[in-house]
């Protein structure tokens, strides 16, 4: 089942690697919030308590709820256009991304010869985390930005399930709380930029160097 | 339970309350009161006098409590001297800062005291990430275009940098997959006491993440660039706090991974990543110095230098690691002085263009030759501590089985300091075309006294050298394994 589940996380990856609207990615954001909330609850289902469920809960709460709602209103009121203003085109990004992910599967595979772990989740996990890192490199947008930063995160969350590292749940309580109000600063941020500096992309940011 | 109180909880409450109370004299009034107290039990539990046993993910050692004292002591100062920087005026829009600042203050202290205390890698990050989040609007003090972009700069390019230090934790939870820490807790001392059954790749991995994540707060070259900005266009007391202890927070993850790889075969392979870190700080120290024309920026690369001089000094170990934990003190306090005066330069001059500063050792006096002793402070001109611990450094890596790297800092630190020494000249002593600014009207402020108190500070804690401080670094290269 979980491999089920992070198969779908990857091919969210896929329609985010070609989706050119700023809300296809919170849409991604979303499905990728339920998906990992759907991960850590299976285990829950043959041994239910409720102490066990808080943390789903407020993974779902925070990531298919708050935080895409959070970054849907700044676009509305910043009234970001829909595009996402890619540096490079989307047919070589989408190669970038296929070659990436056939690599981390292949490395992934030989790598679980030697350790214990599930590819699966390890390796959708971790092209997330280097897709996250694409979006950020190669889209000017800031608000997506915060996006990859965001797949970014969820990979790790994944790779994390795959791991199977046994994080107290007041931690991981902690990490969730963390992200959230990183997302919160940045976009008290976005709408500073906005208002002072005209503009919702990296070119608006060049006023400090040597 | 007291000191977890005093250390963590009474700085989050103190924060909530600086929430609701909006009288800036009140504010500071509470924040100092925590601030001392936090300073009298840092320096108790250092000294022995008392004995810290602290809950839940929370332990002291002898690292965690040397480093909890540099960040007290520093925190302290930076508070005593807010308030007289708050009610220097600033634009109306710049008001809006003042309301959150000791807010953020506080809760600055609650997030770095937990790090440093963190007997545990989740709980490590966590605080790691929260002091991230209480520094980043700080940056945004002056609420203009320069404040924006390195607030924004420093939330994503740390964040980021801290999800990769994530990274490494997991790595080093499979790094343990087999062995009998499977399945157990991230304890520092857990995985301390069983390196040796550590699978070396993935610990070798997890190092390389920690490292490379932490960098970007620690600012280790090539990730410094968002702690650079930040520091510079932050206000004074808020750089001084992140040169003088928030690097040092991130500093000590470096340090706990460190401490796990150290028994293992990978130790040697960590010594070469630290020692090619603190190299290529200093190098980029050094090409920046060159063409750096802001003295703010100016600062931030002398962090950068010095950073790397202490990873540099871990990286190579024994005699260079006793210096480093030397200079990680000297380098803190002197980094608090050289901010302050700058930030009195600062408000006088309205700029950070080293162009825009001339003859300030006539216009202001006082802070002219503080500022000009801070530069000898931190070029290592004796009897100031740097002098000591870069001494020592020197002597570790002479001793060492690659003395090459002697030479190759001991170029770059030339050229830095005769390339600062420049530009502070040239701001203290050129006559400007058009100096419009008065002579020698400077009044005498309570952050000259501070100053001048940290500077005394500095060069009792060298010339005395406590013997407290000496016992305590030689029980942290005892945890560390190092024979001296």
């Amino acid at each position: 089942m979980e491999n089920v589940l992070s198969i779908l996380f990857c091919l969210s990856l896929f329609y985010v690697s070609i989706s050119s609207r700023v809300k296809g990615y919170v849409t991604v954001l979303q499905l990728q919030g339920l998906l990992l909330s759907v991960i850590i609850v299976i285990p829950f289902i043959y041994d239910f308590s409720i102490f066990g469920i808080i943390l789903p809960v407020t993974l779902l709460v925070v990531k298919v709820f708050l935080i895409p709602k959070y970054i849907k209103k700044i676009i509305l009121d910043l009234d970001i256009k829909r595009m996402i203003e890619p540096t490079i085109q989307q047919f070589t990004f989408l190669l970038l991304v296929i070659v990436s992910m056939v690599v981390i599967f292949v490395v992934s595979n030989i790598l679980s010869q030697r350790t214990e772990l599930n590819v699966i989740p390890f390796a959708s996990g971790f092209s997330a985390i280097v897709i996250g890192i694409y979006i950020i490199m190669f889209r000017k947008k800031l608000i997506v930005h915060v996006a990859g930063f965001l797949i970014l995160e969820n990979g790790i969350f994944l790779f994390g399930t795959a791991v199977a590292s046994e994080l107290p749940m007041m931690i991981e309580l902690g990490i969730l709380l963390d992200v959230f109000v990183v997302v919160f600063l940045m976009g008290i941020a976005l709408n500073n930029i906005s208002s002072t500096l005209k503009g919702f992309d990296v070119t608006a940011l060049g006023r400090l160097k040597d | 339970m007291f000191e977890f109180f005093i250390f963590i909880l009474l700085p989050l409450i103190s924060s909530i309350f600086c929430y609701y109370i909006r009288n800036l004299r009140v504010q500071y009034s509470v924040s100092l009161g925590v601030s001392i107290l936090h300073l009298v039990l840092s320096l108790s539990v250092f000294l022995g006098y008392y004995h810290a046993d602290l809950p839940f993910f929370f332990s002291v050692d002898s690292l965690s409590k040397f480093f909890l004292l540099i960040l007290s002591n520093v925190y302290f100062w930076v508070v005593l001297v807010s308030f007289s920087y708050l009610k220097r005026p600033v634009t109306s829009k710049a008001q809006e800062g003042k309301k959150y600042y000791f807010l953020l203050l506080n809760f600055y202290l609650t997030a770095n005291s937990a790090a440093m205390l963190s007997n545990h890698f989740g709980m490590y990050w966590v605080a790691a990430e929260a002091t991230t989040l209480s520094v980043a609007p700080l940056i945004f003090y002056y609420r203009n275009e320069e404040a924006l972009e390195a607030m924004w700069k420093y939330l994503f390019l740390v964040s980021v940098g801290i999800a990769f230090a994530f990274i490494g934790i997991l790595f080093l939870t499979l790094s343990a997959k087999g062995s009998l820490l499977e399945g157990k807790q991230l304890f520092f001392w857990e995985f301390i006491k069983n390196a040796k059954e550590l699978n070396p790749i993935w610990l070798k991995a997890s190092f390389i993440f920690i490292f490379a994540g932490l960098s970007t707060k620690i600012g280790i070259a090539p990730m410094h660039s968002g702690d650079i900005d930040a520091t510079s266009n932050a206000p004074s007391p808020v750089a001084a706090l992140m040169s003088g202890s928030l690097r040092l927070t991130s500093l000590i993850g470096v340090l706990r991974i460190l401490q796990i790889i150290r028994p293992t075969s990978s130790y040697e392979f960590a010594k070469i990543i630290l020692i090619i870190g603190g190299l290529l700080s200093l190098f980029v120290a050094f090409v920046f110095m060159f063409k750096v024309n802001n003295y703010k920026r100016m600062l931030a690369y002398s962090s950068v230098e010095h950073l790397g001089l202490i990873t540099l000094g871990i990286g190579v170990g024994g005699l260079a690691f006793v210096g480093a934990m030397y200079h990680a003190i000297y380098n803190s306090i002197t980094k608090v002085v050289l901010f302050l005066t700058a930030g009195n330069i600062h408000s006088r001059y309205k700029s950070r263009e080293v162009s825009n500063v001339t003859s300030a050792l006539r216009t202001m006096p006082i802070t002219g030759w503080l500022f000009l002793l801070s530069f000898f402070a931190i070029s290592g001109i004796p009897p100031f501590g740097i002098f000591f611990s870069e001494i020592k450094i020197f002597e570790g890596l002479l001793f060492s089985d690659k003395p090459v790297i002697l030479f190759a800092s001991m170029f770059f630190l030339l050229f830095i300091f005769i390339n600062m020494g420049k530009i502070i000249f040239t701001m203290l002593y050129k006559k400007g075309e058009n100096d419009q600014l008065e002579a020698g009207t400077e009044r005498f402020e309570f952050i000259h006294l501070s100053v001048i108190l940290l500077l005394i500070l500095l060069t009792v804690i060298a010339v005395i050298s406590p013997d407290v401080i000496y016992q305590n670094i030689i029980n942290v290269t005892k945890d560390f394994g190092m024979n001296l």
